[in-house]
């Protein structure tokens, strides 16, 4: 190969900046309880659960809440927040109200981080109504 | 006198400081290690330590056995590239790399895996480590174009 391709493909991939290198300090995300019980609201038909969510995650400000079936399938459900604004190192404290009509329905209750560009890993925790 | 001493005495000595706790059942997800692509061919970036990349590692801290199903799904796209003209081809695999207890051993074997995502049953109590490798080819021997790529490990953790 001529020295002058080699020299040229050796520049190109210089070029290619690798991903993904973030501080290795390391970066969490929790969630509790693992066993959320609902139980009667102040509102006649519907049911409230409380959960806390520890944001140990510099690249992550936001965290979005979901509540779902069995199968997956999205469950409505009323909260503070659909999606949490977290500063790093924040616990919040949250609650999730649902009708109970569908209550028998719910199965997970999860927070998903909602990352940032160079963010290398996305996280969800899912707690579960037995 | 003698009994008024001994009376402080056994009131101070019965001062308590109450301290109160709860430990709940919970999953922690931790990013231990950021993966870096390496590029060992013009047209391949790989987290591969033998492509020059670093294999990202997610750890998993439960404290209750058999409680939750952690899964981990690596990439099938990139989340940011200068732009590209031709498909990408992507493969990854996800093994236990560290565990905190002995008895954690089998989590390997009995790993499930379905497309690119893999589940793994926590039996035990304790911490676990994941680690990813993720490879993606451009076209046919295409060059990636220069620029900076992104990809996303997805971590979850899903109460049994």
């Amino acid at each position: 190969m001529p020295l002058s391709l080699q020299s040229a493909l050796l520049s190109k991939l210089r070029s290619i900046v690798m991903l993904l290198l973030l501080p290795v300090s390391s970066i969490a995300h929790e969630m509790t309880p693992t066993y959320p019980v609902f139980k009667t609201s102040f509102m006649e038909g519907i049911s409230i659960t409380t959960l806390n969510i520890f944001n140990k995650r510099k690249d992550v400000s936001y965290y979005e809440i979901g509540v779902f079936t069995k199968e997956w399938e999205s469950v409505s459900f009323v909260s503070q927040y659909t999606v949490i604004p977290m500063e790093y190192l924040d616990t919040i404290s949250f609650d999730v109200y649902v009708s109970n009509l569908s209550l028998d329905s719910v199965e997970y209750i999860c927070s998903v981080s909602q990352i940032q560009v160079g963010a290398t890993v996305s996280s969800k925790i899912c707690s579960r109504v037995k | 006198m003698a009994s008024l001493i001994l009376a402080s005495c056994s009131s101070a000595y019965s001062a308590d400081v109450p301290i109160s706790g709860n430990v709940q059942t919970r999953c922690l997800i931790t990013t231990d290690t950021n993966g870096v692509f390496g590029n060992p061919a013009p047209s391949k970036l790989s987290t591969a330590s033998a492509d020059g990349g670093v294999v990202p590692v997610v750890r998993y801290d439960v404290t209750l056995a058999d409680a939750y199903l952690a899964k981990v799904t690596t990439p099938t796209a990139f989340s940011a590239s200068p732009s590209l003209s031709d498909s990408v081809t992507w493969t990854g695999s996800t093994a236990v790399s560290k565990t905190s207890d002995a008895a954690m051993s089998g989590y390997e074997a009995a790993k499930v895996t379905y497309g690119s995502t893999t589940q793994f049953d926590l039996t035990k109590a304790g911490s676990t480590w994941f680690s990813s490798t993720a490879t993606a080819v451009y076209g046919v021997n295409k060059s990636f174009p220069g620029g900076t790529y992104n990809a996303i490990i997805f971590a979850e953790c899903i109460a049994k």
